[in-house]
């Protein structure tokens, strides 16, 4: 593609150059800073940190706050991924498979926690928990978690069931195999990529939230972010990097997945 | 009420019993943890008293103290227009460069991608705490600019307005980005080649082929990051300190810290309203501008 040059052209060419160079480093900066700062040797918090220790990583090993929380964020994470695929699953499945009424209604209200003020959903669930008495307890918070999963969850799968090649189904049901057979071997199967995309996708959603743990957990069921929010708002110090820096990889870890299995702007993109 | 199967998989047979046990899961969660606590917030705010506990009655009082309040109305008026900010910062930088992430080729676009989703996938806190670290008292950004010997005493770079603006627009950009890609990237170069062809210079052809084609993505991106920064509250709260007061960070104080509930959900209910009129009238625009075409 020949383009004629002048003088406009030039200030577009190398003007988008840097501004897309801008905002490339402005979207990793945190990360790596946290990062780099996570490895001082030092007792403040600096970057480029004064030399190299693994010392703040050690304390967080040592430290039961952080570790419990981390164990709490994990095990809510796996347990809401789980719930969240099973109701996705079937949900995407009955969007794609199945003309009703209410249909359109029905896929705005699962895709719609995304764009319901995290705020606003949050003080929602508290008060209906508190109403019927589960409030403060790890089902109130796990349902939270499934509820923000599920727009994710139902785009990642919704996408992968329109994809899917329906007539290696209707070779199967030919052969002789029966539709829960069909399913089993054929759809799951070549659905795979798409759940485990949704899957990782909706972990590290749980995982990384803080806008709506900070309202649902209670002092038993302290999430990871929940207690990096309250450590930040006081104080903070090398420990907090060393602990960020764990959820830094593991999210980068599942991006990488991802990327791997179906491609990021399948979960993410429109 | 008629249900059409639409593939050999859910046969005709049964059709309503399977339906049923499939549609079952998802519906009983998107009733119980997303309609009913919805109109159980719409009745909380309906509250008269400041305490939700044991309460009766029904009133419009919450409303009513909230459009005579001042402060409120204050924050409100500052939350549109950091959000309105925010939103036209994202347009500016991220349209330039979804434009350009829809038009690489693959292999250049991965890991340009990934910079751009770790963001958006990280949780929000240590995000912030990034920035923290960054424009803190003994930030780097000050040790650098003293360093260089530019200022010779640390700058106040949180607890303002722009640092607020700066941070919102790095958590957002990459709906933007996204968002704009979205869209670019289902429109054939034809166009474009064309344009280039005709002797169109960049300008001429950006302005002319490039921006309309964007457009709706551009629209979209925007209206989706002006939501979310008029819902934001752990950014405004951790580097805005008390100076940048938002909806979002006044509702969580009306609940956690002042525990007057009423008064939080009817600011909560306001907003979501808010949201939804947004979205319909955004519906509509962007009808308009792609000429009936969804």
């Amino acid at each position: 593609m020949k383009m004629t040059s002048d003088l406009s052209d030039i200030i577009l060419h190398y003007g988008g150059f840097l501004l897309r160079g801008f905002v490339y480093v402005m979207m990793v900066t945190p990360a790596v800073i946290v990062v780099g700062a996570s490895f001082t040797s030092g007792s403040l918090l600096s970057f480029p940190p004064e030399g190299f220790s693994l010392q703040w990583y050690e304390r967080v090993w040592s430290s039961d706050q952080f570790m419990r929380a981390m164990g709490t964020s994990a095990y809510l994470a796996i347990a809401a991924t789980v719930i969240a695929l099973v109701i996705g699953l079937t949900g995407a499945f009955v969007l794609d498979r199945y003309r009703f009424p209410g249909r359109s209604m029905f896929q705005a209200l699962m895709l719609s926690p995304i764009i319901i003020p995290m705020v606003v959903l949050a003080l929602a669930l508290l008060q209906f928990m508190s109403w019927i008495g589960i409030n403060q307890t790890f089902a109130g918070l796990l349902f939270g978690h499934v509820l923000i999963m599920l727009p994710y969850v139902v785009r990642t799968l919704g996408t992968g069931l329109g994809l899917l090649n329906k007539t290696l189904e209707e070779a199967s049901l030919n052969l002789g195999a029966s539709p829960p057979t069909t399913l089993r071997r054929v759809t799951i199967p070549l659905l795979a990529p798409s759940i485990i995309a949704a899957g990782v996708f909706a972990f590290v959603t749980s995982f990384g939230n803080v806008t709506l743990s900070v309202f649902l957990a209670s002092a038993s069921t302290v999430t990871l972010p929940v207690q990096i929010f309250s450590f930040v708002e006081s104080s903070y110090d090398p420990t907090v990097a060393a602990v960020s820096s764990i959820v830094i990889v593991i999210t980068l870890v599942v991006i990488l997945v991802i990327e791997k299995v179906v491609g990021v702007s399948r979960v993410v993109g429109k | 009420m008629k249900i059409i199967p639409q593939s050999s998989l859910t046969p005709l047979a049964g059709r309503r019993f399977w339906f049923a046990v499939l549609i079952a899961p998802s519906f009983l969660v998107l009733v119980t943890f997303l309609i009913i606590p919805f109109l159980g917030l719409a009745r909380l705010s309906l509250l008269p008293g400041e305490r939700a506990f044991d309460a009766e009655g029904v009133s419009a009082i919450q409303y009513g103290k909230l459009f005579v309040d001042g402060y409120f109305l204050s924050v409100l008026a500052e939350t549109f227009a950091l959000g309105a900010i925010v939103a036209v910062i994202c347009a500016v930088l991220g349209f330039p460069v979804g434009y350009s992430l829809a038009r690489l080729p693959a292999r250049a676009r991965r890991w340009r991608l990934i910079a751009v989703v770790l963001p958006l996938t990280l949780s929000l806190v240590v995000v912030v705490f990034g920035w923290m670290v960054v424009l803190g008292r003994t930030g780097v950004l000050n040790n650098m600019l003293m360093g260089m010997g530019l200022i010779d005493r640390p700058l106040r770079m949180v607890f303002n307005h722009g640092s607020v603006v700066f941070v919102l627009v790095q958590q957002f950009l990459p709906f933007m980005i996204l968002s704009v890609m979205g869209v670019v990237s289902h429109v054939d170069t034809v166009l474009e080649e064309a344009s280039a062809n005709l002797g169109a210079n960049r300008l001429t052809t950006f302005r002319r082929v490039i921006l309309p084609i964007a457009a709706p993505g551009i629209v979209s991106g925007m209206l989706l990051v002006f939501i979310l920064t008029i819902s934001a509250f752990i950014t405004p709260r951790l580097i805005g300190g008390s100076r940048v007061q938002m909806i979002g960070a006044v509702i969580y104080e009306q609940i956690v810290v002042l525990l007057n509930w009423p008064a939080g959900a009817a600011m909560s209910i306001i907003l979501l309203l808010i949201t939804i009129i947004l979205l319909v009238s955004a519906r509509a625009v962007s009808a308009i501008l792609t000429g009936g075409r969804t």
